[in-house]
């Protein structure tokens, strides 16, 4: 797998810059939309994803050329985003994610929360509405709907990304989607549509 | 035409629930196979039907909404200038 520790490779200058050019650069615009939703904020968002690059360029010997560049990006980038972004950032009263995890992780509150959405009301939602709901879910759950959802990695791609085993993905998207249809039901409510009918 | 066994049966002969099937298919997880075995499946299981068309929903405005646009051009300029500096 491409995102293990691979054998360090050795490029002359020139191919460096082929593999930083052909398999880096094309994933640019995902890599902003990925920084965007993690710092909810574009300036941020530009940092990260500057920060990023030169970081890949720096190790580029640790990255194989041919193999998946997107989740070796990806990876970098929630790595600095971790350590460097979040330690930066004045997050008041930062939950601790183990806790919210073994709290939704009951099946008392899955039960709960597993909200009755119809596709009609969905179909209404033209505006911000999903993006401020995936916007105001915890940052550990929005990451794995954004890695599905509109990057399509697989479990084991995010499972390396996020450095978590494949069930606690399967887990945690299970989770991120049943807290993201309850967000939409409240905003359905406000738009007059009873789910429940 | 579509299979007739369980192709979400595991090589231990567990045999998944609807919700462990339906979580793959929203995943995009699944082989071909698995896809229009689900799509017989959601046929003549209407609980699924209706959570896979409410899931789907879901996930397309996310798609459509969500995406976020175009990375500034500045940034590309940005990172080749501070690469090639990092070259000289």
């Amino acid at each position: 797998m491409e995102l293990e520790e691979a054998p360090r490779q050795h490029y002359t200058e020139n191919e460096k810059q082929l593999i930083f050019n052909n398999e880096f650069m094309p994933h640019i615009h995902s890599m902003y939309n990925f920084g965007y939703r993690l710092t909810l904020d574009r300036d941020d968002a530009k940092d990260l994803v500057q920060d990023t690059y030169l970081k890949a360029y720096r190790f580029i010997e640790s990255f194989q050329k041919g193999t998946n560049a997107k989740a070796w990006l990806f990876r970098i980038l929630k790595n600095s985003f971790i350590n460097d972004y979040r330690k930066k950032s004045k997050e008041p009263n930062k939950v601790d994610y183990q806790e919210v995890e073994a709290y939704y992780n009951s099946e008392e509150v899955d039960r709960l929360i597993t909200p009755d959405l119809r596709v009609e009301s969905l179909k209404d939602m033209m505006g911000d509405e999903i993006s401020n709901a995936l916007n105001s879910l915890d940052v550990d759950f929005r990451t794995v709907i954004i890695l599905c959802d509109l990057e399509d990695f697989k479990y084991e791609e995010m499972a390396k990304i996020l450095d978590i085993p494949i069930g606690t993905v399967r887990s945690r998207l299970h989770r991120a989607r049943n807290l993201l249809k309850e967000k939409l039901k409240s905003y359905a409510k406000t738009m007059g549509y009873n789910n429940n009918a | 035409m579509a299979p007739s066994s369980n192709p979400f049966i595991q090589p231990d002969g567990k045999k998944p629930t609807c919700m462990e099937m339906l979580q793959l298919i929203i995943d995009n997880q699944v082989t071909e196979e698995q896809r229009l075995y689900f799509s017989q499946h959601m046929g003549h299981c209407l609980p699924c039907y209706k959570k896979y068309n409410v899931d789907m929903a879901i996930k397309e405005l996310l798609q459509s909404k969500c995406c976020g646009g175009n990375c500034p051009d500045d940034i590309v300029a940005e990172i080749k200038l501070k690469i090639n500096s990092m070259t000289a």
